[in-house]
């Protein structure tokens, strides 16, 4: 370092403090407007809100009691920055109370749940929960029942209402 | 090599005492660098100091007993070099939404020239990469190498091993196929589990209420973005503490003197780089990556799973009972990420001799053969992937 002058006049150690606090402060402001308006923008979703729709799904006669019956239908949905046809399944089932519509994501994690009628449970592949005809955990990690979504019977036809 | 004194080893016994008075004097190294028409080496080296830094690096003292397990950090900065080239290309060919992610990764692998072999270069890289990181950990820890003034390499190597980890959780959406479609529902539910923040989490990691358009925006920005950011950082800082305090000797000091790195650690480099290399073409030539159907959330026939060295954790959440999840998701996970962050200071032993940090080394092996055995299990109980039948040979008829 040969090549750079000696260091001239002793600096005011005051001077040094007060214009370091300043940048310091500068510096920081400049650290808020990065991050802020990111932060902002990327967390943006957290604020979503999911709204109830309602769907007609079939014929309410083609569901016998005691029948647990696989449905897809499909509904247009928001995605991001386009709206989408999405494909949902449910299964219905008549009970003695009426037709209760299950959502078919296990309430461990979410994997799509199988129905196996010889057994009558609902299988989910993943971690081995187990439900019966009504959604009760019968084994598995599962915490909860299954999901219920609501349902109306109008002019014959089952209708069920998805958050989406 | 006497025309060039800034490659001089330190002691050069072919120069004798009576060669050396024949020659004439040679010009120091500042006065070469400052003539007026200096060799273009010199005249970069006063610049840049180019080839002080490559002699530098090429004089590392290895301390003796140093040897294979010291090349574990090259093979992964080599394979790091791989991702970041493979990565780039596909991102060439690669279109980051529901309509186009599958299509354009189908694409790339049965249509562009050599796309099958750089996608199974990524592929099989981000495995190797994991088990090589691994390894490095292992000899590491079994070394006792994080121990004072190295606790702070170990810390940022526990920061690079949780950025890889994220590389290959948000790289497995990108094809936006059944399993990494079902992967990833599984996979961003684990943000629900913690307790009190769990539902807004799940909002910002999956970017809305379901796995959609907005995820995979997501998890690409912070694949090619977020993440190679991050890791440049960290594996600089990681090299440059490793540089700053050489690299440790055996845990029993050897006799003998240490010797530069080049040319024999050097060349034991090569040779492991050569193998790993080497396995990584092989892999993606034999075992080109598959593409399975496209994401359908209504299918039933498939069975979801991670990425296999995810399935020590997948089989965790099997055997907790109901209500439990917390602890296979965030509790067991998060104390064995604290436990590694603050190894250098739950171990207090002066020694780094096994022997005599021995509860460390036990409830580490405890943990190793804890992850070992689940990730076992999970590998033998998961069946085989099922992929298109006949999409091959669809595809390449329709060419
Ligand atoms: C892709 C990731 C990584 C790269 C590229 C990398 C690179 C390197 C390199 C080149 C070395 C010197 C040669 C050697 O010992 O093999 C090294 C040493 C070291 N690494 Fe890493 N590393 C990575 C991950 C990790 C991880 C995950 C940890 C720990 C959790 C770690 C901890 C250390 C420590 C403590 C040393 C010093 C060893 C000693 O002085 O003996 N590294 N690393
Ligand atoms: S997701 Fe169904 S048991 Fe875990």
């Amino acid at each position: 370092m040969s090549e750079h002058e000696p260091l001239l006049d002793p600096i005011d150690p005051q001077r040094r403090k007060v214009m370091g606090a300043i940048v310091g402060v500068i510096n920081l402001g400049l650290i808020g407007a990065i991050v802020g308006p990111v932060v902002g923008f990327a967390a943006s979703p957290m604020k979503s809100k999911m709204k109830e729709t309602w769907v007609e799904l079939m014929d309410e006669h083609l569901i016998a009691p005691g029948e647990i019956k696989e449905v897809n239908f499909s509904m247009r949905v928001v995605d991001g920055y386009h709206e989408v046809e999405r494909k949902y399944t449910v299964f219905l089932c008549r009970t003695e109370e009426g037709v209760l519509c299950l959502d078919p994501a296990c309430t461990h994690l979410g994997c799509r749940v199988e129905y196996q009628s010889d057994r009558r449970r609902f299988i989910c592949p993943c971690h081995g929960g187990v439900f019966d005809e009504e959604g009760r955990v019968k084994s598995g990690p599962p915490p909860k029942p299954m999901d219920r979504h609501p349902v109306k019977i109008e002019g014959g036809k089952i209708w069920i209402s998805r958050e989406v | 090599m006497s025309k060039r004194p800034t490659y001089e080893p330190h002691e050069s016994p072919s120069l004798t005492p009576e060669v050396r008075v024949d020659l004439p004097r040679e010009a120091s190294e500042q006065e070469r660098l400052h003539l007026d028409r200096p060799a273009f080496r010199d005249w970069l080296e006063l610049r840049v100091g180019w080839y002080g830094f490559v002699r530098k690096n090429l004089d590392e003292p290895m301390p003796p007993g140093v040897g294979w397990w010291q090349t574990l950090g090259n093979l992964l900065l080599t394979l790091l070099m791989f991702q970041f080239v493979t990565g780039i290309a596909l991102a060439m060919f690669y279109s980051a939404s529901p309509e186009t992610a599958h299509a354009s990764v189908k694409h790339i692998t049965f249509n562009v020239t050599l796309g099958s072999f750089v996608r199974g270069l990524h592929v099989w890289g981000s495995t190797l990469i994991v088990v090589v990181m691994v390894m490095h950990t292992l000899r590491v820890f079994f070394w006792g190498s994080y121990k004072k003034p190295r606790e702070l390499t170990w810390v940022v190597g526990v920061l690079i091993f949780q950025v890889i980890l994220g590389f290959s959780f948000t790289g497995y959406l990108l094809p936006w196929d059944q399993k990494a479609y079902w992967a990833t529902v599984v996979g961003t539910r684990i943000a629900a589990t913690v307790p009190f923040v769990g539902d807004s989490l799940l909002l910002l990691v999956r970017g809305g209420p379901e796995v959609g358009a907005l995820t995979l925006t997501r998890f690409y920005a912070a694949h090619v973005m977020l993440l190679p950011a991050a890791l440049m950082g960290l594996v600089a800082i990681h090299l440059y503490l490793v540089r700053r305090h050489h690299i440790a000797g055996p845990v029993l000091p050897q006799r003998g003197r240490p010797v530069p790195f080049y040319p024999n650690q050097l060349f034991k480099d090569a040779v492991v780089l050569l193998v790993g290399v080497g396995m990584l073409i092989y892999m993606a030539i034999g075992f080109p990556p598959a593409l399975e159907g496209i994401a359908d959330p209504t299918g039933t026939d498939f069975s979801p799973r991670p990425e296999w060295y995810f399935l020590g954790l997948y089989e965790l959440l099997k055997i907790m009972p109901a209500g439990y999840e917390m602890l296979a998701t965030v509790v067991i996970p998060g104390l064995i990420s604290i436990g590694m962050l603050f190894l250098p200071w739950l171990d207090r032993s002066d020694s780094r001799h096994p022997a005599r940090r021995q509860w460390i080394i036990t409830s580490g092996m405890a943990v190793i053969l804890l992850i070992g055995l689940m990730t076992l299990k999970g590998i033998l109980e998961t069946p085989p992937p099922h992929e298109v039948p006949g999409e091959k040979e669809e595809v390449v008829a329709a060419k």
